[in-house]
């Protein structure tokens, strides 16, 4: 399998965020990432019964970018970013190289201008 | 406008205590998240993309200058600084957290304004005519009727879990600012021949996966006999609409599925059948209800006023504001102003929290102290005397709100879309924003004329594409974001469903396609055609010819 | 876990269950004076039943229509509507129907994924009996049940609207 990573949304805030060995974490660089699929799906199993802190926990595919975690799926690399609209509101207001992966790796970003980066699924 | 009395503030503060409480229960595990989904949903609470979104109610689009402010409140304490106005005429903030959920709906209340029913399978918010107790052309005051509905099927104990989500509009003039005709139920004011204030209702409209006209099964409808019908036709969808299938479910599938006539029949049985009188509101309650509307204090003016005139000479902006954005008043003197929210390269429908503190206090000065929300995702002032115009545009320009758009080419109905929609495919808003751009020249747009642009992230339609003279639909093609367009739909008086252009495009070719659609209009068109008239009568092929003859 | 809650004078009671629900294919308990039979097996043996002097309740499932008891429901002594998920808003209409329709007065009762947050929901269509499905205890259910002062539209349990109340308040008479 490719790696994977295992995702959800904060029960309280709403915030994405990722699983790192049995706990939350907000930012993709730090997930936890996994290239075996059983430790992926007994991972998940124990995400998805921790319904106090998250709600509808799932796996997503990522590549690796200069070492960085980047979801395949378009929609997972705005989960990862922030809204395309509003590039100072999100994760992607960090910065910092994680942001920068997920975002080059996507493409230009978008202004609002309207000029548009293509997000592809390689 | 309706002002709520102790019994609505009681309801709206009960509610809060119930979902204050569910939230704990949630938080503590004794609730699951498939118990407590619905429930949330019912709240306006939905989990996103990025974020809980809380859809805020605005009955029949109607907001008071006082409850704008607590919206800017709301927007600056608990989210990022600005909110979202929907095709529903709601509003919705998209940065909010479970924990702060019920302290908002708490504020909320204390306004009057709630998220009741503004998600979930239940009635949600009635819409009505932005122009209603304004224009000179309607029949009756739709507010009045849409009061009457919010109160009947708020916390209606039968209508709570239907099979799917359920959606009324109600309009009272000869041209349909409401897409009624595209709901669940669509409601037409009218009177009979002997001149009885009625409703012609129109059931089994929508858009989505499926898009149906809806269909007329009863033409004249006593007015009084409206909530009485209206259980009627719930209680028919509620027993026989599909519970198996929630791509199925929508009272359209039903109608269509027996013939509108046979729905019609199982109707008019039912409502034969019901205690009419126990359900119809009492002349009493209409007039109580139609009295609170009926508060604004005109002056006598003259029809003409020299002091706008004057200043529309010397101001070819404000000139072309009073073009496109101010509509005519049934009261000499008077204007309604249409502000649009759709500055290009702003995003379409979204206000920041310093721009509705201003518009409410220019609504104060100018405005009777009441705003309108459309379903155009713009705001109106109903009744704003022609003398002060020239003013209250100078205070629109001084936050940017003074875009003279109206219903042109970059005054666009976009979704959300996948920027911030846990169910799109697609973005909508850089796409809007795109084709915008394209018609930022004022002089541009206006010689295109009325051209209604609407974009949808994806099938769910909340971007009602499908009535768009052209329409555009974001589909996910091997990963990458592209867009479907139609032509020539309307969700006005004339409605009609859009026709699909040809394949879907990548998304750089969208706004260049838009142009070429427009160039074939411009060629074509003959006077006083608007570029949907121009497509009625020449149809697809020179459109299609425009935009696939070169290879993308 | 309670095995039924009743409607008594306005409150929310637990109370012994005094039918017995049977199966399809299952015989009942000797001396039993009340049973709840599917609507299939109440066609095939309902006469039966009721010539012995039984109680006899029907169940409805969503998909089977109130009208199809009309004809018995002056004889039944109840009838249980299913929830078979929380969700599914049909048992709301069939007990609004059993009540303002056919004046049925015996017992309503809800059975399924019946649940407090849903309590007056169901008590407004004319439910007078739940078997709950949440563990939730009778103090529970009775707050639920008053948690709304007012109430704005009519429904099978002919609370005063809100229209009502307003016309009673404002002293100029009785609603049309």
């Amino acid at each position: 399998m490719t790696e994977a990573v295992i995702t959800a949304n904060s029960l309280l805030e709403g915030d994405v965020v990722f699983w790192a060995g049995g706990g939350w974490v907000e930012a993709l660089a730090d997930a936890e990432r996994f290239d075996d699929a059983s430790a992926l799906d007994a991972a998940l199993q124990t995400a998805k019964g921790q319904v106090t802190t998250v709600v509808d926990a799932y796996a997503i595919d990522i590549i690796d970018e200069r070492g960085q975690p980047v979801p395949t799926s378009y929609r997972e690399r705005i989960r990862a970013l922030g809204p395309t609209t509003h590039l100072d509101h999100g994760k992607q207001a960090l910065g910092g190289p994680s942001i920068e992966a997920i975002a080059a790796h996507a493409g230009a970003g978008v202004r609002s201008s309207g000029r548009l980066g293509l997000i592809r699924r390689k | 406008m309706y002002r709520y009395d102790a019994i609505d503030a009681a309801l709206l503060a009960d509610r809060a205590t119930e979902f204050r409480g569910q939230v704990a229960r949630r938080l503590s595990g004794e609730l699951s998240e498939d118990h407590f989904k619905p429930l949330r949903l019912m709240n306006g609470l939905y989990l996103q993309l990025h974020a809980y979104m809380l859809r805020v109610a605005i009955p029949y689009g109607v907001l008071s200058a006082d409850q704008l402010r607590r919206l800017a409140f709301i927007a600056r304490r608990f989210d990022k600084g600005f909110g979202h106005f929907t095709t529903r005429t709601n509003i919705q903030f998209n940065w909010i957290k479970l924990a702060d959920a019920p302290d908002i709906l708490d504020s909320l209340a204390e306004v009057g304004l709630h998220a009741i029913q503004t998600s979930g399978n239940c009635i949600r918010n009635t819409t009505a005519d932005p122009y209603a107790g304004a224009t000179a052309e309607e029949i009756d005051d739709p507010r009045v009727w849409s009061e009457a509905i919010r109160q009947w099927s708020t916390f209606h104990p039968e209508f709570t879990y239907l099979p799917r989500k359920f959606k009324i509009a109600v309009t009272g003039a000869a041209k349909d600012r409401t897409a009624a005709k595209v709901h669940d139920i669509g409601l037409k004011l009218r009177r009979s021949r002997d001149g009885e204030l009625g409703f012609e209702v129109m059931v089994g409209g929508g858009m989505g996966r499926t898009p149906y006209l809806g269909q007329t099964i009863r033409e004249h409808l006593p007015a009084r006999h409206l909530l009485s019908y209206l259980t009627a036709i719930l209680r028919t969808y509620n027993r026989l609409g599909r519970r198996d299938n929630s791509y199925k479910a929508r009272i359209k599938i039903l109608v269509a599925s027996l013939g509108a006539e046979a729905f019609g029949r199982a109707v008019e049985a039912e409502w034969a059948e019901l205690d009419q009188a126990s359900i119809d509101l009492p002349d009493l309650e209409l007039a109580r209800i139609r009295a609170d509307f009926n508060d604004v204090a005109f002056q006598d003016l003259a029809p003409v006023s020299v002091a706008l005139n004057a200043a529309k000479a010397a101001d070819p902006s404000l000139a072309r504001f009073v073009r496109n954005n101010v509509a005519a008043h049934k009261v000499a003197g008077y204007g309604i102003v249409n502000i649009s929210l759709k500055a290009p390269g702003d995003v379409p429908g979204d206000c920041t929290a310093d721009q509705m503190d201003a518009i409410a206090d220019l609504a104060d000065a100018y405005g009777a102290g009441e705003i309108r929300v459309t379903h155009a995702q713009n705001l109106v002032l109903p009744h704003v005397k022609l003398d002060d115009v020239a003013a209250l545009h100078a205070g629109l320009k001084e936050i940017g709100l003074a875009t003279a758009n109206i219903d042109l080419a970059s005054d666009i109905i976009a979704c959300p879309g996948l920027d911030f929609c846990a169910l799109a495919n697609a973005r909508a808003i850089p796409i809007a924003q795109a084709i915008a751009a394209r018609f930022a020249d004022p002089a541009t747009a206006e010689s295109v004329g009325e051209l209604k642009i609407k974009i949808s992230g994806c099938i769910n339609a909340c971007g009602d594409h499908h009535v768009g003279h052209i329409g555009i639909l974001g589909v996910d093609k091997k990963g990458e974001e592209y867009y479907q367009l139609t032509l020539g739909g309307s969700g006005a008086e004339d409605a009609s469903l859009g026709d699909v252009l040809g394949p879907a495009l990548s998304a750089d070719r969208v706004a260049p396609s838009v142009d070429q659609l427009v160039d074939v209009y411009l060629r074509e068109r003959s006077p006083g055609e608007r570029f949907l008239d121009t497509y009625r009568r020449v149809g697809l092929n020179p459109f299609k010819a425009a935009v696939y003859a070169e290879a993308v | 876990m309670p095995k039924l809650f009743k409607i008594e004078d306005d409150q929310v009671v637990a109370r012994d269950d005094p039918f017995q629900t049977l199966a399809d294919d299952e015989a009942p308990s000797a001396g039993s004076g009340a049973v709840i039979l599917s609507f299939a097996r109440f066609q095939r043996e309902g006469e039966a039943w009721l010539s012995q002097g039984v109680r006899v309740g029907v169940r409805l499932e969503p998909d089977q229509p109130v009208e199809g008891l009309a004809y018995d429901l002056p004889r039944l002594a109840l009838v249980a509507l299913a929830f078979p998920k929380f969700r599914d808003g049909r048992a709301y209409s069939a007990a609004s129907l059993l009540r303002e329709r056919y004046k049925f007065a015996g017992e309503v009762r809800a059975v399924g994924d019946v649940l407090r947050d849903q309590a007056l929901l169901m008590l407004r269509c004319g439910f007078d009996a739940f078997e709950p499905a949440d563990g939730a205890t009778v103090d529970d259910w009775s707050k639920a049940l008053h948690r709304f002062r007012h109430v704005y539209q009519a429904a099978a349990d002919r609370r005063q609207p809100a229209f009502a109340e307003r016309a009673a308040a404002s002293g100029i008479g009785a609603p049309a």
